[in-house]
């Protein structure tokens, strides 16, 4: 009856699980790897990353040619793109995009010019400004100071794009960019769509390989290469990447774990059965992290397979442990404590993962334990019901033989292995260099070999590295605009000192309306600077009426209509104002990047003095740095407090200080062996490995607990011995498979419990064997 | 039609006549022999007087000064009169210094093409460098080793819009006369006397 009652249960449970996960959403946003509670400076950070222009850059490099062909196929490819909608803009170095910028600044360099006031076209001034043309003429810009002399003597565009240099730009090499050996051709560019539209950056990618392809065959290059990187890219490769891997290794873990159980089973109905409680706490994983989460993330899919290689432990335990004529439920009743004490310490590990700061860790987290929880209940209450009556598990009596020799003999190596655990102990405190790594890029889902492509083409490019950087927030864009062009006075101020090199500002691009109408304000009437003018040009060697074209403009720039981020469209400023220039939520927000940076105390200190302006310093490096080292102090409590109630819960069941050690020995050294060999592997370790560790203590301790129980006959023992030697291949497969994943933190979860898993069980046999003939002589 | 394809012809002939009005170099003398006699030049130093005549002035422009070149990439040009002020060439970066106006600015010259293009033609030629000359300018040559005359018609079409074209000329390894001739008829010619070291 009771039985009955049970399967009707979980029937009813498994449906309410396929209910729950058919209305699930599924998401590949990498975001869930970035932290979930940054400060309002770096949330900045984070939305630039979702959707600003940084999120909306695809580098393009091509390789594989003479620099020359390089440069044909970069024409080609950047001309056929320019004509897509996809794109806002191309950008290879050619003149295209920057002939535009000129033009546009030429045509407003009186409304942006900083230099503009009530005094900057008297005739005092304007005489300096024509004996400095005068010498200007003699040297190699002369010729080019001739050409734009007549209509700016005043030289406002320059001016303007002085403020432009010191800019990092690209080395240009037969009229496109190139990197510096002339090895790659380079192109930047712009998507109509943001960066977290993945199915828009997918169509965009897809545009340039296919224009690239042509363009290379057009040309007769077909041996070039289409390179690729920026986070729309990332978004893209990753989301295949991690839909393959989910897919790919619980295919894998389950045909081999399936494998092994019909080995061990040789029954195809066995061998469903065992999966049974897997495909349950696989559904309540998806469904609990469904519910939590409002959506399951598919790195969470990809981490099933450790469940297919846990879950499916307890069934082994369960089948291998019962022996001809003993009711499944009575051998269920006898192993029970220690198969539960089991499931908590794993709880116990997980536990860690679901509390942390990262959604996505959080998310394995809650998979694992939810799954966990469902696959031993479906064990313990489902399992029993439809097992067939007299159901025995015939073992292969060579293999239980051999494991048993192996058992016995493994004491042998007890000294050995103290001496080996010695000796990673000693390898890992001498390491020269920080054991962890204190990058916060080593968090991010992107591969290590793409994010070190990508880091060489923006070097190329010369996209700035961008270290210090001012967030300037208002209400409103004019307000922002206004404490941006301040702020822009005392950089300027300090940059005389040497405090900073130099930097950029949203308001060089979009001055103000107010400073706009003050600039306005300043330009003298068309027959004041007449006669100013011609005041200057006394005894000057200027051929008359020289200047005719410059009190046009003047007189033309006093009824312009003032500029607005609209009248930037269609030029490369555009995107870069974009970049400097955001509306946030209710606000707006300035970024102001500044470079050579020497005394950032300085720069705090005087922007502080502003009354009521929202301005920040932010130096990137030591927040990222800040950021991970705080998630790193997060996880390492978690994970103590996680071990600490392992140990709780050893002590509350076993009640033996000596059989809590006993069991913890051989988990320790598993832990230490494993680090050393990942260290040696010559991986640097991250926030995720450790919680792989942890895992290693939690999954680790099903072994050493069933090594350490005492078994009723020499018979039990055996079988004992061959279950956890099943376990723990499933174990092993599960995780191990996962070591073969690019996405980092599968990876390094994978490779630390891959390898962790076979040394608890090895150290378990080598200690507790040894330990439990000392209690049996002992009585 | 017909007058069309004449002023055509004319033209072309135009181009065509300083190499055939001017003496054909001697046998066994030619560009290779000049860059290689000029790349032998180690140092040297000079005063120059400048003459520029602009369209935009109704008086030329004289500048004058000294000029130092060390050898392979190293050109200065220290203007003393009206005004003085210095351009100093170094590999790629052209750094223009006034000190009474304590102003320093310093150009990448891959930045500007035809600065680039034209500080090249002074600077390549001193250097003996014929791989970077033909890579801005196609290359004439007239006269003989004692007096020759190096004639550069810029390839670039960015330069051509510029310069139409710059005549060094010079005797055995050393240089006399610059004269740069501008796409709008505006023109400079810059004597070199050399002075002892």
């Amino acid at each position: 009856m009771a039985s009955r009652r049970a399967l009707g249960a979980w029937l009813a449970f498994v449906l309410a699980c396929v209910l729950v996960i058919s209305r699930t959403e599924f998401s590949t946003d990498l975001s869930a790897f970035l932290p979930r509670s940054p400060s309002p400076a770096q949330q900045v950070l984070v939305d630039q990353l979702r959707d600003g222009v940084v999120s909306r850059l695809i580098l393009i490099g091509i390789e594989g040619g003479t620099p020359e062909a390089l440069a044909v196929t970069s024409k080609r490819l950047a001309a056929q793109l320019r004509g897509q909608e996809s794109f806002v803009s191309v950008n290879n170095g050619e003149d295209g995009g920057s002939a535009k910028d000129r033009d546009w600044l030429w045509r407003n360099r009186y409304l942006l010019s900083p230099a503009v006031n009530a005094d900057h076209f008297s005739s005092a001034a304007l005489r300096a400004a024509l004996e400095e043309n005068l010498r200007l003429l003699g040297s190699p810009a002369g010729m080019l100071l001739q050409r734009v002399l007549p209509s700016d003597p005043s030289g406002e565009l320059l001016r303007l794009v002085e403020q432009f240099e010191g800019q990092a730009r690209p080395d240009l090499q037969h009229g496109v960019w190139m990197s510096k050996d002339g090895t790659r051709a380079l192109l930047v560019a712009q998507t109509m769509a943001p960066g977290y539209d993945i199915d828009a950056q997918e169509r965009a990618i897809h545009l340039i390989r296919s224009t690239f392809s042509q363009a290379a065959e057009a040309t007769g290059r077909a041996g070039q290469k289409l390179l690729l990187t920026g986070p729309g890219v990332f978004s893209v490769s990753s989301r295949a990447s991690i839909k393959g891997d989910a897919l790919y290794f619980s295919v894998i873990a389950t045909s081999l774990v399936a494998a092994l159980l019909l080995l061990l089973y040789r029954s195809l109905r066995v061998l469903l059965l065992g999966l049974l409680p897997v495909a349950s706490g696989a559904l309540a994983g998806v469904a609990a992290v469904s519910l939590g989460f409002g959506s399951v993330h598919g790195i969470t899919l990809g981490f099933g397979a450790t469940l297919i290689g846990e879950g499916v432990d307890y069934a082994i335990y369960l089948f291998t442990r019962i022996t001809p004529g003993t009711p499944a439920h009575k051998t269920l009743d006898r192993i029970w404590p220690t198969l539960r004490l089991g499931v908590l310490t794993s709880i116990c590990g997980f536990s860690a993962m679901l509390l942390s700061g990262f959604p996505g860790l959080a998310q394995l987290g809650l998979f694992s334990i939810a799954g966990l929880i469902v696959a031993v209940a479906v064990t313990r209450h489902v399992l029993p019901a439809l097992l067939p009556a007299g159901f025995s598990v015939q073992t292969v009596p060579a293999l239980v033989a051999g494991v048993s020799a192996a058992v016995r003999q493994a004491p042998v190596l007890r000294h050995s292995l103290m001496l080996v655990v010695a000796l990673a102990v000693v390898f890992l405190v001498a390491q020269p260099g920080p054991l962890w790594s204190d990058d916060l890029a080593s968090l991010s889902p992107i591969p290590i070999s793409d994010q070190r492509s990508d880091e060489q083409m923006r070097r190329d490019i010369g996209a700035p590295d961008v270290r210090h950087l001012l967030v300037v927030n208002a209400k409103d864009q004019e307000t922002v605009l206004q404490a941006s062009e301040q702020i822009g006075e005392i950089l300027e101020r300090l940059s005389k000192q040497r405090v900073l090199g130099g930097f950029e500002s949203p308001a060089t691009y979009l001055p103000s309306l107010a400073s706009q109408r003050a600039g306005q304000a300043a330009l003298p009437a068309p027959q004041t600077l007449r006669e100013n003018l011609q005041q200057a040009l006394q005894g000057l060697p200027f051929r008359p009426g020289l200047f005719e074209p410059f009190l046009r403009d003047v007189a033309a720039a006093r009824e312009q209509s003032l500029l607005d981020r609209s009248s930037l469209q269609g030029t490369g400023l555009a995107l870069k104002l974009d970049s400097l220039l955001v509306k946030r939520g209710e606000g707006w927000a300035a970024m102001l990047p500044l470079r050579g940076v020497t005394d950032p105390a300085a720069i705090t200190r005087e922007i502080a003095r502003l009354p009521g302006k929202q301005a920040v310093l932010l130096d990137l490096k030591r927040e990222s740095e800040h950021l991970y080292r705080t998630y790193r102090t997060e996880i390492v409590n978690y994970s103590l407090l996680g071990a600490a109630v392992i140990v709780v819960l050893l002590f509350g069941s076993l009640r033996s200080p000596r059989r809590v050690f006993d069991v913890l020995a051989p988990l320790a050294a598993a832990v230490i062996v494993t680090s050393s060999v990942l260290v040696l592997s010559g991986t640097q370790l991250s926030i995720f490995h450790l919680v792989g560790l942890l895992l290693v203590v939690a999954v680790g301790s099903n072994y050493s607990l069933f090594f350490d129980r005492q078994t009723a006959s020499a018979q039990d023992r055996e079988r004992t011995l061959v279950s956890l030697l099943f376990a723990n291949i499933s174990t092993v497969i599960g995780f191990g498979v996962l070591a073969f994943s690019k996405v980092p933190v599968l990876h390094a979860i994978g490779s630390s419990v891959g390898i962790g898993a076979i040394l608890s069980l090895a150290f378990s046999a080598i200690l507790i064997t040894r330990a439990q003939d000392e209690v049996g002589e002992g009585r | 039609m017909r007058r069309l394809l004449a002023a055509l012809l004319l033209t072309a002939a135009g181009i065509c006549a300083p190499a055939a009005a001017g003496t054909t170099p001697a046998a066994g003398w030619g560009v290779e022999q000049l860059m290689q006699s000029l790349a032998q030049v180690k140092s040297a130093r000079g005063k120059f007087v400048e003459r520029k005549y602009l369209a935009i002035l109704n008086a030329p422009l004289e500048f004058s000064g000294v000029l130092v070149y060390t050898a392979p990439g190293r050109l200065e040009k220290h203007i003393l009169l009206p005004h003085p002020e210095s351009l100093v060439l170094e590999q790629d970066r052209l750094t223009m210094e006034n000190k009474a106006r304590n102003q320093r600015r310093t150009l990448v010259l891959q930045d500007y093409p035809v600065i680039w293009a034209f500080v090249e033609s002074i600077r390549s030629t001193l250097a003996g460098d014929l791989q970077t000359l033909s890579r801005f300018y196609r290359i004439g040559l007239e006269g003989s080793d004692d007096q020759w005359r190096l004639l550069l018609a810029p390839s670039e079409p960015k330069m051509q819009a510029m310069v139409r074209e710059i005549r060094i000329s010079g005797s055995k390894n050393r240089i006399r006369t610059i004269e740069i001739l501008e796409a709008e008829g505006d023109r400079s010619v810059m004597t070199i006397t050399e002075e002892a070291l």
